[in-house]
């Protein structure tokens, strides 16, 4: 067991390795990607293996998987290979142009192996202070990647990126101080009082004022990093500038990984302070990210900008849902990070297939994919559609189990204003899409050379769709008790 | 179990004044406009900041206190100071900064109400058990703000930088204040995480400041005759 954890952590690294070894993009994308699917398959090997054991411990709490983390490491993982295939074409058709460097290619693999294995790690650990090392660590790894263009806005977005995520993250450091010293008066070694399984055990006798600091630190700091508003400044930036792999990365798996952290503080809080005041700090910034972002989903302009604006909303989603609580409210919140992950991860790379023939951001620069480029034209509609919650996708099912929890347990208001929210979301980002998708235009030139790059940029598209569809459809027996397991994690 | 340092003891008041003393230099630094002071302010909190850990360290006869002593005193007090000045401010001329949104005295206001808010926050009676010393709680808190101030009224880089810094060393304080000290691995990522995130960080500045000079530069050539 302890063997699947440490494969699903060094999986990645392949990238790196192949990066160091002077690699070109496609073998360094290639070793990556296989790199990839080796954590995933690890990741849904320890799923299995612990549905009816104990969490998998060691080295003093500083390993801890229980099914929770089990749930996110399939998520995160499951987005790295999608991201790593789709890289493999990206990478390669750059290198081909002459827009990146070879040097400038290693470091992508270098960073996002990297960048992936720390945050996949940063799920395997049962410590807090831990946890905030490792997401710190993330943070500067994919900064690289967001600047790693070297243009003037690349570098700005970076940096922007960089200081407001240290920030934040250090704040949450702050939280988790509050944290620590919420148990000073446990009989416990100073490993156990920042390990989540006895804190959560001892969670009566934690002192309740600085455990109400601690909580509200950790959502503002870890809330920097899943893009909460108003903390969410540096999201659009970061993702618009950074190449489109890398944004898939961000939206799909480090977004997620923050509101991993933000779900381990609130189960602590729930556990002693009771469900009213953790609830009604997600439910407002819940709604604060959903309605900053679907007022900015409005403006038209760059369509990574505009994805980007809709993982806001969606993270604000998520915490709406894990405001609401309860099974249902905690079964929508894990569902829709799994949906999200992967309608997000599809729409950025198909952003980067729309980015690389076209040569520009802008929505209004792009025209009749769907007669010029069938496939991605076809990706962009049909992953718009998911990502806003069409039936039959995955995120339809999810929202609507999040909407039903805010009719069971909260007044009417709060499901009704998601609902209105949902609605103006659907129009100002279906607007934007089926115009780039729609209309004619000349077909501009090909940006692959060979079909092996044409096949891996279409590859995830179809994955990821498929996935989303059959999870609009049928949730597998395995991921419901996955979720369910998790669910109870929490509560 | 951490026990309690009287406020009168020998080490509680050296603990006090440092802790007064960090404060002050974080004020120092609101109140600049050189980035060479910045830097040097940064310096001296740093250096405070280690003798802070080496009174804690000695109180309690903790060797991993003392050695987060002398790494603070290596990483913070000279080696960041040192890369900064090298990397950065020699290299780039750089020496007044002009990109403050406030004025200062209007910053240095913010800050003394800042400061009031946090003892109005973190008053000593809302921390009762367990407190190394309960008086510096609430300064921690203060340099927290005040570095998070510095980095919503300065907007060139190298000030967010310090300003970042700055936030952090307040958590550190905190840190050895509240609850002498966090594990120790989990304290030795946290340095590892600052000296490569100081390293990125040089390195996006200096991006950015040489692809600003380029640009200022083409301009100029365009106006040309």
């Amino acid at each position: 067991m302890t063997a699947l954890a440490i494969l699903i952590v060094a999986g990645p690294l392949a990238g790196p390795v192949a990066a160091a070894l002077r690699a070109r993009a496609r073998a360094a994308g290639l070793a990556s990607a296989a790199g990839a699917l080796v954590s995933l398959a690890a990741a849904i090997a320890l799923l299995a293996a612990q549905a009816h054991r104990a969490p998998l411990t060691g080295w003093a709490g500083f390993l801890y998987v229980d099914p929770l983390s089990g749930f996110f490491l399939l998520t995160v993982a499951g987005v790295t290979l999608l991201a790593a295939v789709g890289s493999v074409a990206y990478l390669s058709a750059e290198e081909d142009a002459g827009t990146l460097s070879s040097f400038q290619v290693r470091l992508y693999f270098a960073f996002f192996g990297l960048f992936a294995s720390l945050m996949l790690a940063s799920l395997e650990t049962g410590n807090l202070g831990l946890l905030f090392v490792l997401v710190e660590a993330s943070t500067l790894a994919s900064a690289a990647l967001v600047g790693l263009e070297g243009k003037a806005r690349s570098l700005e977005a970076a940096w922007k990126y960089v200081i407001i995520s240290s920030l934040g993250v250090t704040i949450a450091l702050a939280g988790t101080l509050f944290l620590y010293y919420s148990a000073t008066t446990l009989h416990l070694t100073s490993n156990q009082r920042l390990a989540w399984p006895y804190l959560l055990a001892h969670a009566a006798a934690l002192a309740p004022q600085p455990l109400r600091l601690a909580f509200l630190l950790a959502v503002v700091g870890y809330g920097t990093k899943v893009g909460l508003a108003p903390m969410h400044t540096w999201l659009p930036d970061a993702h618009a500038e950074a190449p489109s792999p890398a944004s898939a990365m961000l939206s799909a798996a480090l977004l997620n990984t923050g509101m991993y952290a933000i779900i381990r503080f609130l189960a602590i809080t729930q556990a002693r302070l009771g469900t009213t005041f953790p609830h009604r700090v997600l439910l407002t910034f819940g709604f604060a990210s959903m309605v900053i972002g679907v007022l900015f989903m409005v403006r038209r302009g760059n369509f990574k900008r505009l994805f980007a604006y809709s993982s806001v909303e969606h993270m604000g989603i998520i915490a709406v849902a894990l405001g609401f609580g309860g099974v249902l409210g905690l079964y929508g919140a894990l569902l829709q990070t799994l949906n999200h992950a992967i309608a997000k991860a599809v729409l950025f790379l198909d952003s980067g297939n729309v980015a690389l023939r076209y040569r520009t951001r802008e929505a209004a620069g792009v025209r009749g994919l769907l007669t010029t480029v069938p496939v991605t034209g076809g990706a962009l509609l049909l992953g718009s559609l998911a990502v806003l919650g069409s039936p039959p996708f995955g995120l339809f099912l999810s929202e609507l189990t999040i909407v039903r929890a805010g009719f069971a347990r909260t007044s009417p208001v709060f499901p009704l204003l998601l609902l209105a929210l949902l609605a103006v979301a659907f129009i100002a980002f279906a607007r934007s899409t089926a115009g780039m998708a729609t209309g004619h235009a000349a077909t501009p030139p090909d940006p692959y050379r060979g079909s092996g790059a044409r096949w891996a940029g279409a590859l995830p598209l179809a994955a990821g769709l498929v996935v989303l569809l059959v999870l609009g459809l049928w949730i597998p027996a395995g991921l419901n008790t996955a979720i369910l397991h998790s669910v109870a994690v929490i509560r | 179990m951490v026990e309690k340092l009287a406020a009168t003891s020998a080490a509680g008041i050296l603990l006090d004044l440092s802790g007064v003393l960090i404060l002050l230099l974080a004020f120092a630094c609101l109140g600049s406009k050189l980035f060479n002071r910045y830097v040097a302010y940064y310096g001296a909190q740093s250096v405070v900041l280690s003798f802070a850990a080496g009174v804690v360290a000695w109180t309690f006869h903790s060797t991993e206190l003392w050695i987060l002593a002398v790494l603070t005193l290596a990483v913070k007090g000279i080696g960041i100071p040192l890369a900064t000045r090298r990397l950065l401010l020699h290299r780039l001329p750089l020496a007044r900064d002009t990109a403050i949104s406030t004025g200062l005295s209007t910053s240095l206001i913010a800050g003394g109400a800042l400061t009031a808010f946090a003892y109005l926050v973190t008053r000593p009676q809302l921390l009762p058990h367990g407190v190394v010393a309960a008086a510096v709680v609430p300064l921690s808190t203060a340099v927290i703000l005040l570095g998070a101030l510095s980095m919503v009224v300065r907007r060139h880089t190298v000030a967010q930088l310090i300003g970042w810094l700055i936030v952090e060393n307040g958590v550190f304080l905190g840190a050895i204040t509240l609850v002498a000290t966090f594990p120790f691995i989990v304290e030795a990522g946290i340095f590892l995480d600052i000296a490569a995130g100081v390293l990125i960080m040089l390195v996006f500045v200096s991006g950015i400041t040489r692809e600003l000079a380029q640009a200022s530069a083409g301009e100029l050539r365009e106006l040309r005759g």
